[in-house]
């Protein structure tokens, strides 16, 4: 059999490229889970967590109020048998303006940093070799995700500004920690480890603070009811009864579940890409692979007509074939082995750095070998089904039929279709990108698309304060428009008779109106809108009815939207007002000013009436920013992938096709046309199918990849979602980067022209 | 007469041998001589589709071995014609457009004359008129017999009026019958003004020309001058008288 090595090095590549790209998704995938369950099982993830926040603040009676309400949830805990263990958490909320971390201020911080000691029974808070840090006095464990954020070390001071007595406290951080339950930028929490003696020098000033009426103050604890269950305990029924009970809840409810699919989503997305890219960089290696083998099969039809006239079987031909694609798939499995750990380094920073490197170093090569010979394993059958058409092939048909040789359409339909792949591989992740990083993105995840956004939690000052604010802006020229928007806390009755607690958002919605999947915002009164994970969990649709108790009273209210929400568990409702006199726990105020540029100044006033104010973009920045950074990460890999690709397929063909095309090229010339008019001719012939392509990939990645990238965009609550596009990068750079290496590939495939000669096709045939 | 090719210790790897010879114009010369005595060789290295390791050639004043690829390229479309053994048409193309190539190529010059479409398409039809194979114009090349094909070849060969043509075996896969008719045109080709040169190992074809070279082992042994027929003889009986003098001096060449 003839060597050929352009087919066997693009056999080799392909083969090389899908095991590693396999192999590559494998075991990110098993390093995620492994290290995210890992974590989770260490620390002791409660099964089920109640967020509450004491009404009354410090006052005797609130306290009381607190004891009568610990003493309900203990009563509920003695008498529910699927119960492990319980416990209530304390979380003191700081007030991120005067908090400063290694130097750098958490003003600009969106998430709510607080204080907390270890907890007792479980939720362990971890270091970074996995143990329980011993916390000594003075000393505070910072979470793992500010280290690189502001490039903070052991030793480093966190000041907390106005803290104990008045004159402040300064800790030092004497580690860093994990944290299972709010690892996540997405998790919008962040707990800080303290000895317990500082935690209560820092809560006994805030009461005095408190007491004597200071703006800034760490007054805010808040309480995270944790329960652990048995296993084989329904969480689901569990969290109905902890309703039902009507025990204290006025935050957000959590479940481990949700925790593990927050963690796993940050760090998921960019795998769930590279397995994208992976599947057509299979189903593109498995349609060049297979059109090499024919090319060459058809270049051997001699030899084989020769072997079987001489006898040889056909089943040892067939394997004089197959060893040599299994040579092949072996130097294709390790370099794509070689190749996958090499580039899971860079990919699974991020993972080690919050979870760990918690896997099993054996189990990961395992799956990794697994990976690598499945894809083998599928190009490898697919060459021995091809090689079978040689079975019904005669010895007088091989040697004396004339030769076919006519590829050259099939060639260039196929340097079509990858390039059309390629496109698509190359823009669906950029899309998704520029999709999730815009400004509008927001609106997909339950939040308005304001400049602004301002948080009052909880307690009874909530309302006050949010009135202070909207009075403000009422005055505030500044101001382009603003909407106050007050949660209130409601039980909704199911069909069942059942009930759950629910956070209702109200107030005018259309204001900085969110994306509906279904239906519109609530415009009047007894008219709810419900998130889409609440919908699909009481099996409501727009237009059914819901039955709700707020402050007492029940008032059936018509379903008149669905939104896509992520935030509070991705479990939220909105209404334009609720009937009867349900407490407000939080409220929320959303503003853009008509100029922007003033926007920092203009935050730091607000800041003054007690609201954490927050720039909406660095919000989604910090919530998104890792997500954002792996899938602009992935998106560089497929990009990478797609140019990589683009290239050696227009090369590898090409030069096929100038070969297979040898005698009509020397003919030209030797009827006097030039080596650079056949240049020409041929550059244009693999430009064309490639320029198609690219088109049509990107026509096709535009039109079918948003539905591809909706469906990846739901797991993040978010629905009925519309790419934004970037022209410039779809239709400009995009293109470019993709036609001019295949420009170039293509230039160097047809440097061969030069060498066939004039006189060649006066020899051949 | 002035001489239109002029060839000049010609050598080539181990196949040709310093090979000396000239071509007047208008002239039909044959080489023949045996299986691998280098006839072919001679031919592409001759018309500048091989480059020789040694020797020269002109065509006319043109030293063709010291010419680049892409200046032979030029000069092989505008002043040379070739008509091969298995014909070489391009496979996906009706005959017409085979035999409009080299017109369409050459109409792309810089600096040249241009044709219109019509124009190339009225000088195709034209030449296959007068070579019997009008009709064919929209036919394939698996449409049409050998002979219609090898006739179609010296039409392409002759769309930019070369002032000399190369054949090499032009009958050599053709019947009897078709083999007559093809070489019947070449000969009317020379007639009408254009050199031709010719490899063949058929001594009824190199009968028809007007001297005939003989290649042993790449060099040149023997050299027979044809006198052309004179006026009033028929043309079977001086193509007979031609056939059995090239015959006696080919056994006298031990061939």
């Amino acid at each position: 059999m003839r060597q050929n090595r352009s087919l066997e090095g693009g056999t080799l590549f392909f083969m090389t490229v899908s095991s590693m790209l396999l192999a590559l998704t494998v075991v990110l995938f098993s390093t995620l889970l492994e290290a995210i369950d890992d974590l989770m099982d260490k620390a002791l993830v409660p099964d089920h967590i109640q967020m509450h926040c004491v009404d009354n603040g410090f006052g005797e009676e609130g306290e009381a109020a607190w004891e009568a309400e610990k003493a309900a949830v203990a009563h509920f805990a003695g008498s529910r048998r699927e119960i492990r263990e319980w416990q209530i958490c304390s979380f003191l909320n700081l007030d991120n303006n005067s908090v400063t971390l290694g130097g750098s201020s958490l003003t600009d911080s969106t998430q709510d940093n607080g204080l907390c000691v270890q907890g007792s029974r479980f939720d362990y808070l971890l270091d970074l070799e996995s143990r329980l840090p011993e916390v000594l006095p003075g000393e505070v464990y910072v979470p793992v995700c500010y280290r690189s954020r502001y490039d903070l070390s052991v030793g480093d001071l966190m000041v907390l500004e106005g803290a104990g007595d008045g004159e402040g406290v300064e800790l030092v951080i004497g580690g860093f920690l994990r944290d299972a339950q709010m690892n996540s930028m997405m998790a919008s929490s962040k707990r800080f480890l303290v000895h317990g003696d500082d935690y209560e020098r820092i809560r006994q000033g805030s009461r005095a603070d408190s007491g004597r009426g200071k703006t800034h103050v760490y007054a805010q604890e808040e309480y995270l009811i944790e329960f652990l269950l048995w296993d084989g305990a329904d969480a689901g029924v569990f969290a109905a009864a902890y309703a039902e009970a009507g025990l204290p809840a006025n935050g957000p409810a959590v479940t481990k579940p949700l925790i593990r699919l927050m963690a796993a989503l940050s760090d998921g997305t960019m795998i769930l890409v590279v397995f994208l890219v992976s599947i057509v960089v299979l189903l593109i290696s498995l349609l060049c692979i297979r059109f090499m083998l024919l090319l060459q099969l058809e270049r051997d039809r001699k030899e084989v007509g020769l072997l079987k006239a001489l006898g040889v079987g056909r089943v040892q031909i067939r394997r004089l074939y197959l060893t040599r694609y299994l040579l092949l798939a072996f130097c294709g499995a390790f370099a794509g082995l070689l190749a996958a750990f090499l580039l899971k380094i860079p990919l699974e920073k991020q993972i080690q750095e919050l979870y760990g490197a918690a896997f099993d170093g054996f189990r990961t090569v395992v799956l990794a070998f697994a990976a690598v010979w499945a894809a083998e394993g599928i190009l490898l059958m697919s060459v021995r089904r091809d090689l079978k058409r040689m079975d019904t092939l005669t010895a007088l048909e091989a040697l004396f039929s004339t030769r076919e040789g006519q590829t050259g359409a099939g060639q260039y339909r196929l340097i079509g279709f990858v390039a059309a792949a390629c496109a698509f591989l190359a823009l669906v992740p950029q899309n998704l990108y520029t999709t999730m990083s815009a400004p509008a993105f927001v609106t997909y995840m339950g939040i308005g698309q304001a400049q602004i956004r301002m948080d009052i939690r909880q307690t009874g000052g909530a309302a006050g304060t949010a009135g202070q604010i909207a009075a403000a802006l009422e005055r505030d020229t500044r101001v382009e428009k603003y909407a106050v928007l007050h949660t209130v806390s409601c039980v909704a009755t199911l069909e069942d008779g059942g009930q759950i607690n629910l956070a209702v958002e109200t107030g005018d919605h259309d204001i900085f109106p969110v994306c509906f999947g279904a239906g519109r915002a609530p415009i009047r009164a007894r008219e709810i809108a419900l998130s889409a994970m609440n919908a699909e969990e009481l099996g409501l649709t727009a237009g059914d009815s819901l039955r709700l108790t707020g402050g007492g009273k029940e008032t059936v209210y018509t379903v008149c939207g669905i939104y896509a929400d992520i935030t509070n568990g991705g479990k939220t409702a909105k209404a334009y007002r609720v009937e009867g006199d349900a407490p407000v726990v939080w409220s929320v105020v959303y503003a853009s000013l008509a100029d922007a540029s003033a926007m920092d100044m203009w935050m730091a006033e607000y800041r003054q009436f007690g609201a954490d104010v927050i720039d909406l973009a660095a919000y989604v920045q910090d919530t998104y920013g890792q997500t954002l950074e792996q899938l602009h990460l992935a998106s560089a890999v497929a990009a990478g992938v797609a140019v990589s690709v683009i290239a050696v397929v227009v090369l590898l063909f090409v030069r096929l096709i100038v070969e297979e095309n040898r005698h009509l090229i020397s003919l030209h010339k030797a009827l006097g046309f030039t080596g650079a008019d056949m240049k020409q001719v041929y550059f244009v012939r693999g430009m064309l199918p490639v320029a198609a392509g690219v088109l049509a990939g990107l026509l096709l990645g535009s039109l079918c990849g948003e539905s591809l990238c909706g469906a990846v965009l739901r797991s993040f609550g978010a629905d009925s979602f519309r790419f934004v596009f970037d022209p410039v990068q779809t239709f400009l750079k995009l293109p470019a980067a993709l036609l001019l290496p295949a420009a170039t590939a293509v230039w160097a495939g047809i440097a061969g022209i030069r060498r066939i000669s004039a006189h060649e096709c006066c020899n051949a045939l | 007469m002035g001489i239109i090719l002029k060839v000049e210790n010609l050598e080539k790897d181990a196949i040709l041998h310093q090979i000396s010879f000239k071509m007047r114009k208008g002239e039909m010369l044959a080489v023949m001589g045996p299986s691998g005595s280098g006839k072919s060789t001679l031919l592409y290295n001759t018309a500048g589709l091989d480059q020789p390791t040694g020797g020269k050639v002109w065509l006319r004043d043109t030293e063709v071995t010291a010419l680049s690829e892409d200046e032979k390229a030029k000069l092989r479309l505008h002043r040379m014609g070739f008509v091969f053994q298995q014909m070489n048409m391009m496979p996906r193309l009706t005959i017409l457009d085979n035999i409009l190539l080299p017109a369409v190529r050459a109409n792309k010059e810089k600096g040249g004359v241009r044709r219109t479409k019509a124009e190339l398409t009225a000088a195709a039809l034209g030449l296959m008129q007068k070579l019997s194979i009008s009709g064919l114009e929209e036919r394939s090349i698996t449409q049409v017999s050998g002979g219609q094909l090898q006739r179609a070849c010296i039409c392409r060969s002759m769309m930019n009026a070369p002032e000399i043509l190369f054949a090499d075996e032009p009958t050599g896969a053709l019947n009897r019958s078709a083999a007559k008719e093809v070489m019947q045109e070449l000969v009317r080709v020379n007639r009408e003004g254009t050199a031709v040169l010719l490899v063949t190992h058929d001594s009824g074809v190199a009968s028809q020309c007007d001297r005939i070279l003989y290649l042993l082992d790449g060099r040149i042994c023997g050299e027979l001058e044809m006198e052309r027929e004179a006026a009033g003889q028929t043309a079977d009986l001086t193509k007979k008288r031609r056939e059995e003098k090239v015959n006696g001096w080919l056994s006298g060449m031990g061939w």
